[in-house]
């Protein structure tokens, strides 16, 4: 019985991840809409609270894979994977280093963001990513590093994406 | 001791921003960045960047859940369209059970039908649970999601307390009723004087599936009990206090299905 409240509350870190996947707030709020839809009809199937977390973002990460194939199949347009905008609501204090580092995680390719974001922030073991995202552990390891060493050149400075110049 | 033995790789190095060493491995890896200062400023940097994407992030999660995503609407609004789909054939059987089943409760001349069988049902689940300071519920507030979730199960509808903390009663929780025409539901709420007062939920089969509402006394309680779209209603108190019927239209009007 208390799975459902554990469920619940996962909710604001499915939102999250939703949000770093998707950065449209009404299309992420949707994914997670159709996740949680989807994990009421089977909640049966999860054995202990600890599986259930991976288990949302694994259904989260699955119906945002198919989501994708589909809109890509009727648009005929690839979704664009690194806009470097992403937006931060105004009303949310942000340093410079914060701002870079939005950058940064939007220029990343999806495969290393969502590993990034569901190790550094969601701080999900390498294990489960891995299940999460059904591939190897030694590849979640070796996107892991691509991705924190191109973070951390964001964060200090060192790479700035191509920022229209205004002369 | 032996960990000497196992080189320290990048998988390490992760394992160590991400807190997933045991102490001695990590002693092993501090004193390793100790000695390489290149890595240790990687590490650093990994560090940062780790801070920084955590906080950029970090008021979406803190965020108020939207109404859409709330546990408890998903759970009633799932229920109700399985509800829907089954209805035709459960009110079939129901029509067969509740017509097997009236033999033996309708027999006497007395016995309460409809929305006066509800009363009567709330009235004596008021008696028996209502007052005990113990463990009058089975779900408190504090899980009111598996209250809902398990009265809509049970109940074959979507069912949730409302909401009467604007009128000063807060919800302490609810339990499942056994009546002769199967499962109710009670919820139990108190105020700050230390009045109970309960709302008593059951589905109506075939009798006052609509009802206007109007005051009820028994068994040493009083209130008011209606039914609107099959579900019966009563709410009770154990004295006649004021602004009760006020109460009661704001569960009736609660309590409507959401168009």
């Amino acid at each position: 019985m208390s799975l459902l409240s554990r469920l619940e509350d996962s909710i604001p870190s499915l939102r999250r991840y939703a949000w770093t996947l998707l950065r449209d707030p009404a299309e992420a709020d949707d994914l997670v809409q159709d996740c949680l839809v989807r994990a009421l009809d089977r909640l049966g199937t999860v054995r202990s609270e600890a599986e259930l977390r991976p288990w949302l973002f694994a259904i989260l990460h699955n119906l945002h894979v198919s989501r994708w194939r589909r809109q890509r199949r009727q648009r005929q347009v690839a979704v664009a994977d690194a806009d470097a905008d992403v937006a931060i609501p105004a009303s949310q204090p942000a340093g410079a280093e914060i701002r870079d580092v939005l950058r940064g995680i939007a220029a990343l390719p999806e495969d290393q963001r969502q590993i990034v974001v569901l190790v550094a922030v969601e701080g999900l073991a390498y294990a489960e990513v891995a299940a999460i995202l059904g591939i190897p552990v030694g590849t979640v390891m070796s996107r892991l590093s691509r991705a924190r060493d191109r973070l951390r050149a964001f964060a200090e400075g060192h790479e700035r994406p191509a920022l229209r110049r205004v002369k | 001791m032996n960990s000497f033995q196992r080189p320290i790789g990048e998988d390490d190095l992760h394992a160590y921003v991400d807190g997933f060493l045991d102490a001695e491995r990590r002693r092993v890896v501090e004193r390793y960045l100790a000695d390489h200062p290149e890595a240790a400023a990687r590490i650093a940097g990994w560090q940062r960047a780790g801070v920084a994407l955590r906080e950029a992030v970090a008021w979406k999660a803190q965020e108020p859940v939207p109404a859409e995503l709330s546990v408890v609407r998903l759970v009633e609004a799932r229920l109700s369209r399985r509800t829907a789909r089954w209805q035709p054939a459960a009110a079939v059987f129901l029509a067969v059970a509740v017509g097997a089943g009236s033999g033996w409760f309708a027999r006497g001349p007395g016995m309460p039908r409809g929305v006066d069988a509800v009363s009567m049902e709330a009235a004596i689940a008021y008696r028996v649970f209502a007052t005990d300071r113990m463990h009058p519920v089975e779900f408190d507030a504090a899980n009111r999601v598996e209250l809902v979730a398990w009265a809509t199960r049970r109940l074959g509808r979507a069912v949730a307390p409302p909401d009467l903390s604007k009128s000063g009663f807060h919800l302490i929780g609810g339990r499942l009723i056994a009546t002769p025409q199967g499962p109710g539901c009670m919820f139990l709420y108190g105020n700050a004087q230390g009045n109970r007062i309960t709302v008593f939920v059951r589905p109506m089969h075939k009798i006052d599936v609509n009802a206007p509402m109007r005051p009820v006394q028994a068994g040493g309680t009083t209130g008011f009990a209606w039914a609107r779209d099959g579900l019966g209603v009563s709410l009770v108190a154990s004295t006649p206090l004021p602004g009760l019927q006020k109460l009661s239209d704001q569960v009736r009007d609660a309590m409507s299905p959401e168009t």
